[in-house]
């Protein structure tokens, strides 16, 4: 019996000792990259831009990602102006073809495409797929936990390393404690690290597949004073997608 | 200004013949019929077809301007492009796309006044029971025509696309030297090119790597259009390797054949190897195309040519030589873009072509005539073209393109502007001011001027 109670004593000890272990920040974006990027991803995507003046423009897209985000296939469906148009995107986003259905042309483009506005949304083809790239072009640094949006959050901070391509100085973002969806994102410009371009803020947390998933997305233009929302529509995780579709000939179908 | 418009650039090889009223209200009747019966698909889509066809495409006025001498002409047009697609099955799709285009304004062009005097005296004059009749007008003439229509037959190891279709070859922007199915618009060289009639076959090997065959077949099977591409990439760079058969008419557009109704043309089979690359190099994208072009005339063409040009020779007082035919020559592209932080895009791209020359005193009437007919791509040797746009706001973009002849000093600027006035309409302002003398690639007297487009899309 004393035997036992000791026993339990060391296991309780140690599975407290445990849940209070705090993880630091690359265990947490860790746990984000793994949330975002699952094995694929097939969704269809409602887009609207709210410009300057106010006037609204509204994009649907279908997306399918694959290998955990490190490859990305976007075909747009309206408006009529853009429909068939397609991006191509592997190895998170350091090669991106475009394709576009009047010419029948395909493009590759430069990583510095990854600056441009996505159909001049306020989101570019870097935040659309960039895969792992917190994990491999960025180096993470926790913050003193905020609340956020009314969730309980971790802060981390994520400083771009030397050797990336990605187009942001740094990236501050609050993760949610109890599922670990990054529900708010700022970019730091380029060059100046102290200049925040744009703010991502995730809405409507819903679980999808048992993946929690903000429905809603806006991304606050905070220097041209525009926003662009971002509603899913439909999303199915970790359904099969064959490789063929990640390529030339598939961008084109 | 004439070599902006998009030119029916075959049409004036063929004589005018002057519509009459009649002509001109069946082809209103027809356009009204066939704008009814999209509106009527368009939104009874179910009742018109049993399975899922999608019927889409736009609608394009367009006005163009230029200033002649002390004149102003105008030229506008209307165009209807009518797409269908329909998904059969997994391994069978069916495109097709309808264009309809009506011409208003001036609506004849005499390509003689563009060109420089010292040129223009070899062209010739038709006489007809008495009648001179100047074969150089371009006629605008209201056309209709199926541009594409092909079957796309897709299974696991291959796609293969029977029909007339488009086909886009290079890395290139504003020239592409291994597209030797089209000749693109220095004005706006992303508008859409026409369809050609072949049999194509795209044969994927791995994910990076593919093979295309295209046949393109043509009147006499020794002259078939031949392609053979092999893509592939290494690293973050794109590359292709192709080798073509083409053939490839040359107009002597000096004089025309009284009979025939047409000016003479010599068929030469070209041999064509090229290869092209796109990627990435300290932070610029980098792409370049080559082609090397080599002729072939078979004995009987020549033989044609010289018999048919005997007894004009003799004839014709101004005929001391035969047609200048462009012997083996290269092609060559090397271009870089880049993205600044201000989301600014600027792009260069050097074009030089060995079969055009570099002295524009030595340009003659036939270069003059087989450039604008896309026999071949420049008339000058060495260009560059300048590219820039930027984003004013989220609906407007500004830019322009500057095109040098570094081998006659010549310049032709193109502001533009585009506007996205409401979601499905996309207003196009384009400006162009040619630089240089008279008788080079971008004289001033080639027509300053401007256009206007608006695209609606449905």
């Amino acid at each position: 019996m004393k035997t036992l109670m000791i026993s339990t004593t060391i296991i309780l000890f140690c599975l407290s000792s445990l849940w209070g272990q705090e993880l630091n920040a690359d265990q947490i974006i860790k746990k984000v990259n793994d949330l975002m990027n699952q094995e694929t991803v097939y969704g269809t995507m409602k887009m609207t831009i709210v410009t300057t003046s106010g006037k609204k423009r509204t994009f649907e897209y279908e997306s399918w990602s694959k290998d955990k985000g490190e490859k990305n296939l976007i075909r747009y469906t309206k408006p009529a102006r853009v429909k068939g148009q397609a991006m191509l995107m592997l190895n998170n986003a350091d090669d991106i073809w475009a394709y576009f259905p009047r010419t029948k042309r395909v493009r590759k483009l430069a990583t510095h495409a990854k600056k441009q506005k996505m159909q001049g949304s306020d989101f570019t083809y870097e935040d659309m797929g960039s895969g792992n790239a917190f994990i491999t072009d960025f180096t993470a640094k926790r913050l003193k936990d905020e609340k956020m949006e009314d969730y309980d959050c971790y802060k981390i901070e994520l400083t771009r390393k030397k050797e990336s391509s990605s187009h942001y100085s740094r990236i501050i973002m609050w993760v949610i404690k109890k599922n670990f969806v990054p529900v708010v994102l700022d970019y730091y410009d380029e060059d100046d690290p102290s200049l925040c371009l744009k703010r991502l803020v995730q809405y409507d947390i819903k679980d999808i597949d048992g993946i929690p998933t903000g429905m809603k997305i806006i991304m606050y233009n905070k220097t041209d004073n525009t926003q662009t929302s971002l509603e899913i529509l439909t999303c199915k995780y970790n359904i099969p997608l064959k490789d063929e579709m990640f390529t030339e000939r598939g961008l084109k179908k | 200004m004439i070599s902006d418009f998009r030119f029916p650039i075959f049409d004036w090889k063929l004589f005018y013949v002057n519509r009459n009223y009649h002509q001109t209200l069946r082809t209103h009747i027809r356009l009204l019929i066939l704008v009814v019966t999209v509106v009527f698909i368009e939104l009874n889509p179910r009742l018109i077809f049993s399975q899922n066809v999608e019927v889409f495409g736009y609608f394009e006025p367009q006005l163009m301007g230029a200033k002649i001498g002390s004149d102003f002409y105008q030229l506008s047009s209307n165009k209807l492009r009518v797409d269908l697609q329909l998904k059969a099955s997994d391994n069978v799709s069916f495109g097709a796309n309808f264009d309809y285009i009506t011409y208003h304004g001036k609506t004849k062009w005499d390509i003689l006044e563009f060109l420089p005097k010292s040129v223009t005296a070899e062209a010739s004059t038709i006489n007809l029971f008495g009648y001179e009749m100047n074969p150089y007008i371009l006629p605008y003439e209201d056309k209709h025509f199926l541009d594409n229509a092909f079957v796309k037959f897709s299974f696991k190891y291959a796609d293969f696309t029977i029909g007339k279709q488009q086909l886009s070859m290079g890395t290139g922007y504003a020239w592409n030297p291994t597209d030797v199915f089209n000749k693109k618009d220095i004005i706006d060289p992303t508008y859409e090119q026409p369809g050609h009639n072949a049999f194509r076959m795209d044969l994927p090997i791995k994910s990076d790597f593919g093979i295309t065959a295209i046949y393109a077949p043509t009147e006499d099977w020794k002259y078939t259009d031949i392609l053979l591409k092999l893509k592939g990439r290494i690293s973050h760079f794109d590359f292709s390797l192709l080798g073509i058969q083409k053939q490839w008419n040359y107009t002597d557009a000096r004089i025309v054949d009284p009979i025939a109704m047409n000016f003479y043309q010599m068929n030469t089979k070209r041999h064509i190897l090229g290869a092209d690359f796109v990627g990435e190099l300290l932070g610029l994208g980098v792409w370049g195309e080559y082609a090397y072009n080599k002729i072939k005339i078979d004995d009987d063409e020549k033989q044609a040519y010289v018999n048919a040009f005997a007894p004009l020779l003799a004839l014709s007082s101004y005929l001391y030589r035969p047609m200048e035919i462009k012997q083996d020559y290269y092609e060559l592209v090397l271009g870089l873009d880049y993205t600044f932080d201000f989301q600014t895009y600027i792009m260069c791209e050097y074009y030089r072509n060995t079969s055009a020359k570099s002295d524009y005193k030595q340009y003659n009437f036939n270069d003059w005539m087989q450039y604008l007919s896309a026999e071949t791509k420049s008339i000058t040797r060495d260009q560059v073209y300048l590219f820039v746009k930027h984003p004013m706001t989220d609906l407007i973009d500004i830019g322009g393109s500057y095109i040098i002849s570094l081998s006659d000093n010549s310049s032709a600027f193109i502001p533009m502007v585009t506007y996205n006035v409401f979601e499905n309409v996309d207003l196009s302002l384009f400006g162009n001011y040619y630089f240089g003398k008279e008788g080079t690639a971008y004289a001033s007297n080639l027509g300053n001027g401007g256009m206007f487009r608006l695209r609606v899309y449905f």
